[in-house]
């Protein structure tokens, strides 16, 4: 995985460097390359080190350690997260910076105050849309545990990335009442903690759900 | 009289074209027992659900005084297992494996661990991949008897072994057997069981057909494999009867 992981890196980099560029041109390329840092590192993760354990039998091998499925779960949720979560900050951050609406709605915030409250809007909704991303991580991440197939696991990714970077990324901020929404997150209002606070509660749930459901498995072989 | 190590009652397992039904046995304090049946007997199964590989649809099975698959994490950390369903992870070497058992496991004795590689004539820094499938059954035989296991439960362990490798486990066990408190093994070959059980169980078509000390099955000469065809025969006949 490190080969990988330094080449996601450094690609979420580039996105990074291409979004804050300027222009639209290198805007565009630097979002669709951090799109594809995220596709690529979330199914990258899970594909070595969660899909086909069972085929390759490794998984057989793991069981008979003195863990229990929980752990191995809870062991696969952490390790995964850890690789996912660097090149996924830099490719969300490379998304939110390069989007114009949220920069015309943070820059009428700032107004003619320091260019801080500007990246202190930036920083805000960054956050929620990483906390979007590890959502959407979360939900790949226990397809592909769950299921242990391949074609649910790219089913949920594609649906996931067309929710969460389409929909999230590119249609909420231009929606009625979303300019309020976003100022508020960019003075670090309610909606700031208050949507944080969801996407914290709703990857609980889901990390809650994957580890119920491993334990309902009856078979490691 | 002492507690069993393992005691199992009513043990069963379906699947769609198998099932394991109405397993029950008992292995004593310091005894070995052989399981012999034919593939697709249950004999793998039987395994997997006493090492909690597989959640039995019914019965109760009870390992080393606990009950399973509830307190699989005290078991495991006390069993020896090997079995054809597991690998090892293969861009990995033996070493990154041993390491990692050792780490797991109080019981690793690492000077045992290094005659073994020897004894297997393995070489600690090769990567599992390059391993042949021999070479890989040893090196899990390795890891699972170079700690000092209470119990090992092997699946059919001699095969895919060259007749030394082979010579050199069966060597292995017998030498090793007073520091454990028992052992379950299944093999189809006869000798190993003769040689190695103090007790043998036949599995045919997911039931047990008879149990029992070895010398009573060996007497007057007959083979384990004789005794068994002679009971999985009489099992048929008596379902046409």
């Amino acid at each position: 995985m490190r080969g990988p992981l330094v080449a996601y890196l450094v690609a979420a980099a580039a996105a990074l460097a291409l979004a804050l560029a300027g222009g639209s041109a290198a805007r565009t390329a630097g979002v669709t390359l951090a799109i594809n840092v995220l596709i690529g590192a979330s199914f990258h993760v899970v594909l070595g080190p969660v899909l086909g354990e069972r085929e390759r039998k490794t998984l057989a091998f793991v069981m008979t350690l003195p863990v229990t499925v929980v752990d191995v779960t809870v062991a696969k949720l952490a390790s995964a997260f850890l690789l996912f979560v660097g090149p996924a900050v830099l490719a969300a951050a490379a998304t939110t910076v390069a989007l114009p609406s949220l920069t015309t709605i943070l820059g009428s915030t700032a107004g003619a105050g320091p260019s801080w409250t500007l990246l202190a809007g930036w920083v805000g909704y960054g956050s929620v849309a990483i906390g979007a991303w590890m959502l959407f991580f979360a939900a790949v991440l226990g397809t592909a545990l769950v299921t242990e197939s391949v074609g649910w696991t790219i089913g949920v990714l594609t649906g996931s990335v067309v929710v969460v970077g389409n929909i999230v990324l590119q249609v909420l901020p231009v929606l009625p009442g979303a300019s309020a929404y976003i100022r508020s997150i960019a003075q670090r209002g309610p909606a700031l903690s208050a949507t944080i606070g969801i996407e914290v509660v709703g990857l609980a749930a889901v990390v809650a759900l994957i580890v119920g459901l491993q334990r309902r498995k009856t078979s490691f072989v | 009289m002492s507690e069993p190590i393992i005691r199992v009652r009513g043990l069963a397992k379906q699947y769609p074209r198998f099932a394991l039904r109405d397993v029950t046995f008992e292995v004593g304090e310091g005894r070995v027992l052989g399981l012999i049946g034919p593939n697709g007997a249950g004999k793998s199964t039987l395994l997997r659900i006493l090492m909690g590989l597989v959640r039995p649809d019914a019965g109760e099975a009870t390992v080393l005084g606990w009950p399973m698959p509830a307190s699989e994490r005290a078991v495991k950390l006390r069993t020896g297992f090997v079995s054809e369903d597991m690998a090892l992870y293969g861009a990995a070497t033996l070493r990154w494996h041993m390491d990692l058992v050792r780490a797991m496991y109080p019981d690793w004795d690492e000077l045992r661990a290094r005659d073994l590689t020897a004894r297997f004539g393995l070489d600690p820094a090769q990567r599992v991949r390059d391993l042949s499938r021999g070479q890989q059954v040893k090196a899990l035989l390795l890891l699972a008897t170079a700690r000092h296991a209470e119990l090992l439960l092997l699946d059919e362990p001699t095969a895919g072994l060259d007749p030394l490798a082979r010579n050199d486990l069966l060597t292995l066990l017998t030498e090793s057997r007073g520091e454990r408190r028992g052992a379950i093994f299944s093999s189809h070959i006869g000798a190993d069981v003769a040689a190695l059980a103090d007790d043998v169980a036949f599995l045919f078509e997911g039931r047990i057909v008879a149990y029992g000390p070895v010398a009573e099955f060996v007497e007057g000469g007959r083979t384990l494999e004789r005794a068994f065809l002679d009971h999985a025969a009489r099992t048929r006949d008596g379902r046409a009867a």
